[in-house]
């Protein structure tokens, strides 16, 4: 490969790194790397699913029961997107039927909330009490 | 994995030309061959290991939106689809690693992490630890990865049609990995100063940052960072942190100096994913395991100045070797 051939997609390439930053606009592979980049107050507002007794008594659940995934950010994301695209109860039945086969369903469970709580993070970490808010999206049963 | 890169050198055959950076960077074909080799077992293991989420990618029906090269799709595609693609790619990434049918088996794999990185991320959370790795692999594919240090190597010996001498040929798609590499560091840089403001310096907000991902852990019923409490209490900390993650970010360009400036950079932006890692347990493999950084050094003497002990215990060239 020539030297000019060499040169062009050189540019080319660093041009295409920079597209996204100048479209404002994230993608893959090309990216505006934007995690963690806003600013962050300390009340934060996450969505979650827990099981809830007869009682209406709270327990969590695991990531691979929310989400079918160990990773923290696939399991936050997608169903942050099915709350905000209206799939809150679909999703709750898949959760619930992974619940159902999970040991460790606290007992007298009889259903899960898919929810978003506002917590202050910071007492949050600390072992305060830091719930501000908290919005039910979707309940549905538990089948043992 | 102390020395610097090699300068940049008049080009072939172009006597009196200005060298320029990057463009003109030279390396022997054996430095190629590393990199091949490490990009290549590492996104061959991190394949791998994410094996089960990449196979159950074909299960999911709703949520699709298309990112990278999904946006070629209409929605989701059948299982099988997604199955076909997974086991090619692991068999063309043993081609790669290999150097065997390199290239055609380069490109496949390349372009099959793509398609997974793509599709994987048309769910609604991009991970944007895969781009780089997708970005050197693209890079070395298309390179003469596999001219030596390869079963493709081995068989143009046999044919007298090897080339081994050091080349712009070799240097140059090496030098662009490290632009890449640098210019993605500088983006995240911006993208702090463009979304967080001055803020994201001298506020709260990476010390909120640290307590919402484990908070964000412990609502999922995951297991936070045991470091995250604490970190969370050292509150004189965190301006200082966010200020060296802007400074290491928006210095990367100081890392193609090579030299000790390099290095300096490299061990700062380790630590800098390690203390990510043990405060936000969020791990970014690419660099937490040096594979990001390898194309600043000649990386061929991994292997051409192995310990003694290694050289005891094995022959003088890799086992794929010419």
């Amino acid at each position: 490969m020539d030297r000019r051939a060499r040169l062009l997609i050189t540019a080319g390439v660093v041009v295409a790194l920079l597209v996204p930053l100048a479209l404002d606009r994230d993608g893959f592979p090309l990216s505006t790397y934007p995690m963690y980049s806003r600013a962050r107050g300390d009340e934060v507002t996450f969505a979650t699913a827990q099981a809830v007794d007869a009682g209406g008594v709270t327990s969590a659940l695991t990531l691979r029961v929310i989400g079918d995934s160990d990773d923290p950010l696939i399991v936050a994301g997608e169903l942050r997107d099915a709350i905000r695209n209206g799939r809150a109860a679909e999703r709750c039945e898949e959760i619930a039927r992974r619940a159902a086969a999970w040991s460790g369903l606290s007992p007298g469970s009889v259903g899960i909330e898919v929810v978003t709580e506002r917590h202050d993070v910071v007492a949050q970490v600390e072992g305060d009490h830091s719930t501000l808010d908290r919005t039910v999206h979707a309940t549905c049963e538990v089948r043992s | 994995m102390t020395e610097d890169i090699e300068e940049p050198v008049v080009p072939d055959g172009r006597r009196g030309t200005r060298p320029l950076p990057i463009v003109d960077a030279v390396a022997p074909p054996e430095r190629l061959a590393m990199l091949r080799i490490l990009i290549g077992t590492f996104a061959l293991t991190y394949v791998l290991v994410r094996l089960p989420v990449f196979l159950q990618l074909g299960e999911r029906r709703t949520g699709f939106d298309g990112v990278g090269l999904a946006t070629l799709l209409d929605g989701p595609v059948s299982d099988g689809v997604v199955d076909v693609t997974v086991v090619v790619t692991v068999l063309a990434g043993i081609g790669f690693v290999l150097g065997w049918r390199f290239r055609t088996l380069g490109p496949v794999f390349a372009i099959g992490l793509l398609a997974l990185g793509s599709y994987r991320g048309s769910w609604g959370q991009l991970l944007h630890f895969e781009n780089l790795m997708v970005m050197y692999l693209l890079i070395v594919a298309l390179s003469p990865a596999a001219d030596t240090w390869a079963l493709d190597a081995r068989r143009r010996t046999q044919s007298n049609d090897a080339s081994t001498e050091g080349s712009t040929r070799y240097g140059w798609p090496i030098a662009l990995a490290s632009l890449v590499l640098v210019v993605t560091y500088v983006i995240a840089g911006i993208a702090k100063l463009r979304y967080g403001g001055l803020d994201w310096v001298f506020g709260d907000t990476l010390r909120n940052h640290v307590a919402y991902a484990a908070a964000r852990l412990d609502l999922l019923g995951g297991t936070p960072s045991p470091f995250a409490g604490l970190g969370v209490r050292l509150e004189w900390l965190w301006p200082f942190a966010a200020a060296a993650t802007i400074v290491i970010e928006l210095a990367a360009p100081l890392a193609l100096l090579g030299g000790r400036i390099r290095t300096a950079w490299v061990i700062a932006t380790w630590l800098m994913h390690l203390g990510i890692l043990a405060f936000m347990l969020i791990g970014f493999p690419m660099p937490l395991f040096l594979v990001a950084f390898a194309p600043l050094y000649r990386i061929e003497r991994l292997w051409t100045q192995r310990p003694s002990w290694a050289r005891r215990s094995s022959s003088t060239q890799p086992a794929v070797a010419r």
